[in-house]
C-alpha cells in the first residue's frame, strides 16, 4: 500500500512538474547554447513517459537521481537527508503539541464554556505564515526596544528569524501546532470524541460498579486522538512550506520552494516522496494504535 | 593538567577568530566557480575567492592583480603579461603561468560550456614563457588588452582537465588566490569565507559571511538590529528609514542597469513603429519613476553616465496629441473606452518578472496612464523560469517590463542586433546591426564611443522599447565597518580595504 502510493505521488507529481514551463536548462544564462548537451546529460530529450518510467524504476533501488539546479551533481540523498530531519522534528513536535493542547482544551471546556472556544477558534483561525510574520516582528519589536532601552543584554537568538535557535524552533512548532485552524479543529474533534465516550454504556457500567473511569476514557480517546493526529500531519507538512520560509529554517519545505522555483524536479520529487513516506507512515502508525487498542479489531474477520 | 591547558588553548584559539562581517543575498550561490556565474550573487562571492590577471582600481581603470605588468606588441596583436611572484592557491600550491594558461583553454573549451565563453573570445592563443610570464596572442588588434583581462583564474592542479562541469567537487570546494577562503557552505545555507592567511596582499576583514535570506524586507530589519553588517542593495522604501538610523552609513554607488518596456515587434500591432511611438508618447516615465526611487531617465540603451550615452538623443516625454495622430495614422480609431482598430481594442498584454523588485507598483503604474488614454492593459506576473520559457523561448508577449544590466564592457549587441541571442522583442534595423558589429570589432576607443552613440540615436529613432530610466543604488553598511568602497557592479572589488571595528 506504500508502495502504492509512492508510485502514484511519484508519477502524479512528475507530470504536475514536466507539464509547467520552463526547465533547469532555460534558467541558465547560456541554456540555449547548452540545451542539446544538458537534454542528453539530464534525461530531458526523453518523452515525458519515458522520464517518468525511468525515475520510478530508479528510485525504486533507493536512488532519487542528482540535484540539478538546487545544488548542481549532490545527490537528492545527500540534499534532503539533514533538511529532512528538520522538518520532521518541527512536524512531530507541532503535531504532538497541537494534539496536546487540543485534548487539553476539550476536557476543560467538555462542551461548556462557549467564551474559551471562540477565544481558540480566534487564535487559531489565522493562517501559518501571518501568525509567523506577526510572531517575528513582534518578538523582534520588543526584544530590540529592551536592547536599547538598556534593559536586557542581546540573547544569542537575536534577530528572529536569521539566527538558529531554540527559540526559532519552539516559534515554528507553535505557530505550526496552532495556526491554520489547526488548534481549532483538534479541539473539536477531540472534544466530540470524549463526549462520545463519556456518555458510552462501558463507561456508564464501569461507573456504576464504582470503577474509577478516567483511565478508561483516556484509552478509548487515544484511539480516534491517534486517526486525528495522522490526518493533521499532511496538512501540517503543508503549512510547513510556507513556515520554513518565512521562519528562515532549510527543512524540507524550504528546498521544496526553492526547487520548484529552480525547476529541479529529482530534489521536488525527493521532497514529495518524503512527504508522502511521512503521511503512509503517520497513518500506519494510527492504524497500529487503533489495532493495539481495540481488541475487536485483532479477532480477524468473524 | 593537559586537558585544562588544551581547553584554554582551544577558548583562545575560538576568540582569536575575528567576527565576520555578514552580508545578505536573497539567494545562496548554489555552486562557486567563476566558469558557470549566472547571478550577482555567485558573483560578489567569487571577488572575494578569486582573482584575475587585472583588476578595476578606484577609478574604474584596470590595475593589476596577479600581473604585475604588460608589454603591448607593436602591431596590437599580442601582449607579455608578467605575473606576480610569491602568489598561492587557498591549498598551498602555487599560482603560475600553466593556471592562465588553464584558465583561457577551460573557459574556450565547448565542453565546459562556460557562462563567461564570451570573455576569452579576443585571446586567439596563450602561452607560457616561463613560469611567471604568458604571451597572449589576440584575435585582431587591441588597443587595452588589460581591461579585458578581468577574467577570474582557476587551479590548473585540481582540474584533471580543461573540459570543466559544474557538477565537478570544485563547486563547493573552491580554491582561488583571493583574499578570502570557503570555510563552510553551512546548513541554513550561509557560506562562511575566513581571511587567507597566505595571502599576497593586505586584507583586514577576518571573516565574512554570506546570509541568505530572502525575503528583503526582513534583510533591512537585520542590519537595523545589527545582525547584518552590510545590505548590497537597499530597496527605495527602506533609503528612509535606514539613513535616519544613526549605526547605518549608506553609500551611493552607479550601477550599469537600465529599465525598459520592451515590445514584440515580430507580430501586430507591434510590428507598427507608429504605435510603439504612441505607445511611448502615452507613457510620463517621470511619474512611474517617482514611487519607486530615484534615478535618471534614459532615452537610450545606455545609462547617462557611459561614455557611449548619446546626450543629444531628446526625451520622449508624454504628448496626447501625437499618439492620437500616431495611431489614427496606424488605423486606429477611438469612439468608446479604448482604441479600436477592426473592432478590436488596442491590447498590451505586459509581462513582468515577480523577482524584479517594485515592478508590481510599476505596472499598475503604467496600466493605469495607458488605460486612461485608451489602451487596454493586460499585466502578468511570472517567475524566473516561466519567464525564460514564455518571454525568451516563446516569445509569447506584446510586451515586457525588465532591466538589463552589463558589466563594463557595456555591449549591447546581443540585445539589439538583429541575430543577437538577447533579442527577444526581434528588433531588427541593418544600419544598428552594421554600427554594433563594427563596434564590437574596433579595439580604438574613440571610434567605438562614436559608433555606439550613433547606435544610440538611431535605436532610440526606432522605439523598440520604451527606455525608462536607470535607478540609484544604495548599499547601506554598519557604521562599525571602515574604509567601505563599492565596485559597482562586483561589490566586493575593493573590500580588501574595508575593516570592522
Amino acid at each position: 500500500m506504500l508502495a502504492l502510493s509512492l508510485v502514484a505521488v511519484a508519477t502524479a507529481v512528475q507530470l504536475l512538474l514536466w507539464a509547467a514551463p520552463g526547465d533547469p536548462i532555460d534558467l541558465l544564462p547560456n541554456g540555449e547554447e547548452l540545451r542539446e548537451q544538458l537534454s542528453v546529460e539530464w534525461g530531458l530529450d526523453q518523452p515525458i513517459a519515458v522520464r517518468v518510467l525511468s525515475y520510478l524504476a530508479q528510485a525504486s533501488t533507493g536512488n532519487l537521481g542528482i540535484s540539478l539546479a538546487y545544488r548542481p551533481g549532490m545527490p537528492v540523498i545527500d540534499v534532503l537527508l539533514q533538511p529532512a530531519l528538520t522538518s520532521l522534528g518541527l512536524l512531530s513536535g507541532a503535531v504532538v503539541l497541537s494534539l496536546a493542547w487540543g485534548t487539553a482544551l476539550a476536557v476543560w471546556t467538555r462542551g461548556q464554556r462557549r467564551q474559551s472556544r471562540r477565544l481558540v477558534r480566534v487564535l487559531s483561525v489565522a493562517p501559518v505564515f501571518l501568525l509567523a510574520h506577526i510572531g517575528v516582528h513582534g518578538i523582534n519589536e520588543l526584544t530590540f526596544s529592551l536592547i536599547e532601552a538598556g534593559n536586557i543584554a542581546r540573547p544569542a537568538w537575536f534577530a528572529l528569524p536569521a539566527e538558529a535557535s531554540l527559540v526559532r524552533s519552539t516559534l515554528a512548532i507553535v505557530l505550526l501546532a496552532v495556526g491554520s485552524g489547526s488548534l481549532a479543529e483538534i479541539h473539536q474533534e477531540v472534544e466530540q470524541a470524549l463526549l462520545t465516550i463519556r456518555r458510552s454504556g462501558f463507561v456508564d457500567a464501569a461507573r456504576s460498579r464504582g470503577e474509577p473511569t478516567t483511565l478508561l476514557i483516556a484509552r478509548h480517546l487515544l484511539i480516534p486522538v491517534a486517526s486525528l493526529a495522522a490526518a493533521r500531519t499532511g496538512f501540517l507538512l503543508g503549512g510547513l512550506v510556507i513556515l520554513e520560509k518565512v521562519l528562515l529554517i532549510n527543512g524540507a519545505g524550504a528546498i521544496l520552494w526553492q526547487a520548484a522555483l529552480l525547476r529541479d524536479v529529482p530534489v521536488a520529487l525527493g521532497i514529495t516522496l518524503f512527504s508522502a513516506a511521512t503521511v503512509c507512515l503517520a497513518r500506519l502508525a494510527a492504524d497500529a494504535v487503533r489495532i493495539g487498542l481495540d481488541p475487536r479489531l485483532r479477532g480477524g474477520s468473524r | 593538567m593537559t586537558l585544562r591547558a588544551l581547553t584554554i588553548a582551544s577558548l583562545l584559539a575560538a576568540t582569536a577568530v575575528a567576527a565576520p562581517l555578514r552580508y545578505a543575498e536573497d539567494r545562496a550561490p548554489p555552486i562557486v566557480n567563476p566558469l558557470f556565474t549566472t547571478t550577482m550573487s555567485e558573483a560578489r562571492l567569487a571577488e572575494l575567492v578569486f582573482e584575475g590577471l587585472y583588476t578595476d582600481d578606484a577609478q574604474l581603470s584596470s590595475i593589476g592583480r596577479l600581473a604585475t605588468s604588460l608589454e603591448l606588441a607593436e602591431d596590437r596583436m599580442s601582449a607579455i603579461v608578467h605575473l606576480k611572484p610569491g602568489v598561492t592557491w587557498h591549498d598551498g600550491e602555487t599560482f603560475d603561468s600553466a593556471d592562465v594558461l588553464f584558465t583561457v583553454r577551460a573557459l574556450k573549451n565547448e565542453k565546459t560550456a562556460s557562462t563567461d565563453r564570451g570573455r576569452v573570445a579576443f585571446i586567439k592563443q596563450v602561452t607560457a614563457i616561463d613560469d611567471h610570464t604568458v604571451q597572449f596572442t589576440f584575435e585582431r588588434e587591441e588597443y587595452a588588452p588589460e581591461d579585458k583581462l578581468h577574467f577570474k583564474l582557476l587551479p590548473e592542479h585540481v582540474f584533471a582537465g580543461t573540459a570543466v562541469k559544474r557538477t565537478d567537487t570544485f563547486r563547493t570546494k573552491p580554491i582561488g588566490t583571493g583574499p578570502y577562503t570557503v570555510d563552510h557552505f553551512n546548513d541554513d545555507n550561509s557560506i562562511s569565507l575566513l581571511q587567507y592567511d597566505n595571502y599576497h596582499d593586505a586584507t583586514r576583514l577576518g571573516a565574512i559571511t554570506m546570509r541568505e535570506v530572502a525575503d528583503k524586507n526582513y534583510q533591512s530589519k537585520l542590519l537595523l538590529y545589527e545582525s547584518l553588517e552590510a545590505l548590497v542593495r537597499v530597496m527605495p522604501r527602506d533609503l528612509a528609514t535606514l539613513q535616519a538610523d544613526r549605526k547605518i552609513e549608506l553609500y551611493p554607488y552607479q550601477t550599469n542597469s537600465w529599465w525598459y518596456v520592451g515590445f514584440q515587434q515580430a507580430r501586430p500591432p507591434f510590428d507598427d513603429a507608429r504605435v510603439r511611438e504612441a505607445l511611448t508618447a502615452m507613457v510620463d516615465v517621470e511619474s512611474l519613476l517617482a514611487p519607486i526611487g530615484t534615478g535618471e531617465v534614459v532615452t537610450g540603451p545606455f545609462v547617462t553616465s557611459s561614455p557611449y550615452y548619446n546626450h543629444k538623443v531628446e526625451r520622449r516625454t508624454l504628448n496626447e496629441s501625437k499618439s492620437s495622430q500616431l495611431l489614427e495614422a496606424a488605423g486606429y480609431s477611438r469612439s468608446g473606452e479604448y482604441w479600436t482598430k477592426g473592432g478590436e481594442p488596442l491590447t498590451l498584454r505586459l509581462t513582468a518578472q515577480e523577482s524584479l523588485e517594485t515592478s508590481q507598483d510599476v505596472v499598475i503604474a503604467l496600466q493605469s496612464q495607458l488605460e486612461s488614454q485608451g489602451v487596454k492593459v493586460e499585466p502578468t506576473f511570472v517567475g524566473a523560469a516561466e519567464w525564460k520559457s514564455k518571454v525568451w523561448n516563446d516569445r509569447d508577449f506584446d510586451a515586457v517590463l525588465s532591466q538589463w544590466s552589463f558589466d563594463r564592457s557595456e555591449d549591447i549587441t546581443e540585445q539589439f542586433h538583429s541575430g543577437g541571442k538577447l533579442n527577444f522583442g526581434s528588433y531588427r534595423n541593418a544600419d544598428v546591426d552594421t554600427l554594433l558589429e563594427e563596434a564590437r570589432d574596433t579595439s580604438d576607443p574613440q571610434r567605438k564611443k562614436s559608433l555606439l552613440r550613433d547606435a544610440h540615436a538611431a535605436i532610440a529613432a526606432d522605439a523598440p522599447m520604451i527606455f525608462l530610466w536607470t535607478l540609484d543604488s544604495y548599499s547601506a553598511v554598519s557604521r562599525r565597518v571602515d574604509n567601505v568602497v563599492i565596485h559597482p557592479f562586483y561589490y566586493f572589488t575593493w573590500s580588501r580595504e574595508w575593516e570592522l571595528r
